[in-house]
């Protein structure tokens, strides 16, 4: 008897002849047609009776105006420049970052269309289907439990969508990975708790004041080697668009050619301590002849002053090299294998040792790296070793010290 | 209550599931000790409101000393002891255990007809571990915050205050008591399912429940074994993670991830299986593609186990293998947009009731829809290496969690209360908090997309330099502060809801909204043992218009039940305002 009564007022449901969209009810097989589910006994006994919904012409007029939004927008997001969302981007500072910028506008373009449909149709729906206050409760939805060909295309069209980004993505990708030819310059980045240290060829020993900024030429493809002394940093110009980690014992590469002159942040985006938030320093993208020019007056600037002064290597003295070690660094460290360690690591081995085969800023045993550390010294969980400075090293010494360290077998 | 099985059995062939056991008598047992899965529920989402609480005022604070550039409120120390625990309590203290211990709890074993859980004292210390767990990690702001956010990457986490430790055991525990958790609805939904009830005809919050405790029980280990490494180098100096002796912080990031992205998944798929349920109910509609809804939930948990390292674009990997990640991770977006287009797809055609309920489920596909298209500019790599470690990633994975999990969870709130305490929630109250919500979630969280893509990073406790180069960053910033007040208040009047609800609140009945999955057949709140009677299912729960598809029933139902006119109010404004 409850039965009964309840699949009359079920006859109420579905959409009446009053609906909203002024068409009458078609058959039951709308385009979206009711399908059977349940086959349990008790369905037979009661059949509700339902009056489907169309697709009918309110829906094609809202997805023509969605789609209008969506063309005025796509012209809207192509035509704005992107310095809206992206900093610099009119300036083009850097070859990769338009190619990162294309990606986000034709992005956005995607998403915005995605977006504006899925809401656009929530709305429409939320308006068009909410239940009316004179209505009795027991009024239900047209009822439908899938539609195959709908749902096949929704699966197609988005994976189409996917497979056009990730295309655009790859293609980028591969730009910003192997785009830039063979770098004419490489500047190799160290972050310290919390500044960067910058290392440039022909200053043969480290340019590391860490307040200074770094010096890039314009037109010049660039690699940048970045790695780190101590904890995990990143190097980040928010105008070129490239971003990579610096690791203890590892080093990335970024690679580009900057195109615009100016003075921009650097910035680590990696939490790296206390001062985190205060670990920056400034990128001058110079012309090429102005960048020369500092390199060239660096060169000199170095040479002169003893103590920052380069570094000649192959002048060193091994027997004089030996007789310093004796005196600054005995006291720390052996010779003898790695393992044997007074405070540092043993030094018998320093260049040839398979199980440690690079120095312990990650870099190769190579003279110069070698010499950077004893100019800078070095701070790690070990311990810290003093710099040129606190050990009262001079250039002369350096050479020497790692003539020294160099020969040994 | 008697001892021995209740009632006459029609399917003595079920005979394990006819055994009644006596209902627990003392406080003690029944409400502290309780192996009841409804009140382990309700444990589960008492001590995560709380912790709601008290990780929603850390993250108010974070954005009050965001309001100038130089920092307002806090030192340094403070403020990245501040963002770390609100981080690690949101994710870990907060949103899993509610959307698997407190509603996977309450509503799955309800809804495939089962007594409890397989194994409820497991349950009952799946769920004692998490207060333990949470006040340790708590307790590690007093011992020296833990300060490296939420991720804890070393070596700045080996080096960082003694707190971390706490923290690595406080999130150790709470892996234990999510792998057991996962271990036992595992179990259940294998093996407790009532007579009928298949795999194509168990609720969606269920296939939900099943993939998020998969990915629970294979996941967490990889996190347990990392916090494991990183406990031993903090405290006995095994050097795991140092390059200098051989370790590798890479290798954290590698397994920290693969346990993480996973981690996503658990906590937006039971929202998923929340949101399914309450948008066919309030449409009075099928759910629309329920196997394409069921299968894709199972898609997005296998393929999450294999995109973790998209976190780690610019962490340093060998390029190429960049791509299998980039591209996998874009795969995902199919099944999620099948998802999407199904749950719009409810909508159409329908009835729709805009409660409380409905409306969280409705900002749900709006925001969610948002946070799911800046996870494809994340994913394309060369889009990351410019949002990667920004604002715009703290924007993107707040749409999703906030604007995915806690809306789904305030949804399932509003939807299921009535089920626990056996009366209604204030609409009107409800309505104020879903607006407060809906705008103070957007405003806050918006602008950190431009905030982060401009320059800003994450984890800054002052930003002067970034002021400097982008002017507008005050004024962004003190925008999202003050629509977090908002966001906020919000807070207070959600609770003054519930309790007051609790006495103050329109009486349910069984099946306030008109429902027809397995819990709303029986008498709200449920009896100790669910059913006396183990129903038998004949179909699917969403079909509105046919006879309910259930026999054995202990309560003489309603075969097309009908939502209370209590628990609908439909104020005209409101389906037009959701354009806002």
């Amino acid at each position: 008897m409850l039965a009964c009564r309840q699949a009359q007022e079920v006859q109420h449901g579905g959409r009446d002849t009053k609906s909203p969209h002024g068409e009458p009810p078609e058959s039951a097989a709308g385009v979206w047609g009711a399908t059977p589910h349940i086959k349990g006994e008790m369905a037979q006994t009661v059949t509700p009776q339902h009056q489907p919904v169309r697709v009918d012409r309110t829906f094609w007029l809202v997805t023509l105006g969605l789609t209008i939004i969506n063309v005025i927008l796509t012209v809207v997001i192509i035509a704005l420049p992107m310095d809206y969302l992206l900093p610099g981007a009119s300036l083009h500072v850097a070859d990769r970052g338009d190619d990162i910028d294309f990606l986000y506008k034709f992005m956005s373009v995607f998403g915005n269309a995605i977006f504006v449909y899925v809401v656009g149709y929530i709305i429409y729906f939320a308006i068009a289907f909410r239940r009316r206050p004179d209505e009795p409760l027991t009024t239900i939805g047209v009822q439908i439990h899938d539609q195959p060909k709908l749902e096949l295309w929704w699966t197609i069209v988005p994976s189409i969508l996917i497979i056009i980004l990730g295309a655009m993505s790859v293609r980028v990708w591969y730009s910003v990975q192997f785009g830039t030819g063979a770098p004419a310059l490489t500047v190799e980045v160290i972050g310290h708790q919390f500044n960067y240290e910058f290392r440039y060829p022909g200053l043969s020993d480290s340019y590391f004041s860490t307040t200074a900024p770094m010096h890039l030429p314009v037109g010049r493809s660039v690699r940048v080697l970045v790695t780190s002394a101590d904890v995990i940093h990143s190097f980040w110009v928010p105008e070129i668009r490239l971003k990579a980690d610096a690791v203890p014992g590892l080093v990335q590469n970024l690679n580009f050619t900057p195109q615009h002159a100016g003075t921009f942040d650097i910035v680590c985006t990696e939490f790296c301590g206390v001062n985190h938030s205060r670990m920056q320093a400034k990128l001058i993208i110079q012309s090429a002849d102005d960048f020369t020019d500092w390199l060239d007056g660096m060169k000199k600037q170095q040479a002169s002053s003893g103590g920052g002064g380069v570094v000649a290597l192959a002048a060193g003295d091994p027997n004089a090299g030996k007789a310093l070690f004796a005196q600054k660094c005995s006291v720390c460290h052996q010779i003898a294998p790695f393992d044997q360690k007074l405070v540092g690591p043993g030094l018998l081995h320093l260049t040839d040792d398979p199980q440690h085969p690079t120095l312990v800023t990650g870099q190769s045993p190579t003279p110069d790296h070698i010499a950077a550390i004893l100019h800078n010294g070095f701070t790690g969980p070990i311990g810290t070793m003093p710099n040129q400075a606190a050990n009262g090293l001079s250039a002369g010494d350096i050479a020497n010290l790692v003539a020294y360290l160099v020969s040994l077998k | 209550m008697s001892t021995t099985a209740i009632g006459d059995h029609e399917h003595e062939e079920h005979g394990a599931h006819d055994h009644i056991h006596p209902a627990p008598e003392g406080f003690i047992r029944k409400y502290v000790f309780s192996i009841d899965h409804k009140v382990i529920a309700v444990q589960y989402f008492a001590v995560g409101f709380l912790f709601f609480a008290i990780a929603g005022l850390l993250a108010e604070l974070v954005r009050i000393q965001l309001l100038v550039p130089t920092g307002a409120i806090m030192d340094n120390n403070t403020y990245n002891g501040v963002y770390t625990l609100h981080g690690s309590a949101m994710v870990w203290m907060v949103i899993i255990p509610l959307v698997t211990g407190a509603f996977g709890n309450l509503v799955m074993p309800l809804q495939i007809g089962a007594r409890d859980v397989a194994f409820p004292w497991l349950n009952m210390i799946s769920f004692w571990i998490f207060p333990v767990a949470g006040a340790v990690l708590f307790c590690s702001f007093l011992a020296g915050a833990p300060d490296a956010g939420w991720t804890e990457y070393p070596p700045i986490s080996v080096q960082g205050p003694p707190g971390t430790s706490l923290w690595c055991i406080a999130i150790f525990l709470i892996g234990i008591s999510s792998t057991m958790t996962g271990l036992n609805f595992m179990v259940t939904i294998v093996k407790m399912r009532c007579p009928g009830m298949t795999w194509t005809r168990m609720p969606l919050f269920t296939w939900a429940t099943f993939a998020t405790a998969l990915m629970n029980m294979v996941a967490t280990v990889a996190l347990s074994g990392a916090l494991l490494a990183l406990f031993l180098e903090r405290q006995f100096n095994v050097p795991f993670y140092d390059p200098a002796r051989g370790g590798s912080p890479v290798l954290w990031q590698h397994m920290f991830w693969f346990y993480s992205h996973p981690a996503v998944y658990i906590m937006i798929l039971p929202a998923f299986g929340i949101i399914s349920e309450v948008l066919p109910v309030f449409s009075r509609k099928p759910i629309f593609g329920y196997k394409m809804i069921a299968f894709s939930s199972m898609a997005i948990a296998l393929l999450g186990f294999t995109v973790w390292a998209h976190h780690m674009f610019t962490s340093g990997m060998a390029p190429w293998l960049q791509l299998p990640f980039m591209l996998i991770t874009m795969v995902i977006a199919v099944p999620t947009g099948i998802k999407i287009f199904s749950w719009v797809a409810t909508l159409w055609g329908g009835r729709i009731h805009f409660s409380t309920a409905m409306l969280f489920a409705t900002a749900f596909l709006i925001t969610f829809t948002f946070g799911g298209i800046t996870g494809i500019f994340l994913a394309s790599v060369p889009a990351d290496l410019q949002a990667h470690g920004t604002y715009f990633v703290v924007a993107h994975f707040h749409y999703v969690l906030f604007g995915g999990s806690v809306m789904g969870i305030f949804a399932g709130l509003y939807y299921w209360y009535p089920k626990v305490t056996g009366r209604l929630m204030s609409e009107k109250l409800g309505k104020l908090h879903f607006w407060m919500t809906f705008i103070g979630f957007n405003g806050t969280f918006l602008p950190m997309h431009w905030l982060g893509l401009e320059g800003m990073p994450r984890r800054y406790a002052t930003y002067v330099a970034f002021a400097q180069s982008y002017p507008m960053a005050q004024f962004w910033n003190d925008f999202a502060t003050c629509s977090s007040f908002i966001m906020a208040l919000a807070l207070p009047v959600v609770l003054f809801n519930m309790f007051w609800s609790l006495r103050h609140g329109v009486r349910a009945g069984n099946n306030p909204w008109g429902a027809r999955t397995l819990e709303w057949m029986i008498s709200s709140p449920p009896p100790y043992y669910n059913f006396k009677n183990i129903p038998i299912v004949l179909g699917l729960p969403y079909d509105f218009g046919e006879p309910l598809p259930y026999r054995n029933l202990d309560h003489e139902t309603d075969p097309y039940p009908t939502p209370l006119p209590a628990s609908i109010h439909t104020p005209p404004a409101v389906p037009a305002g959701a354009g806002v």
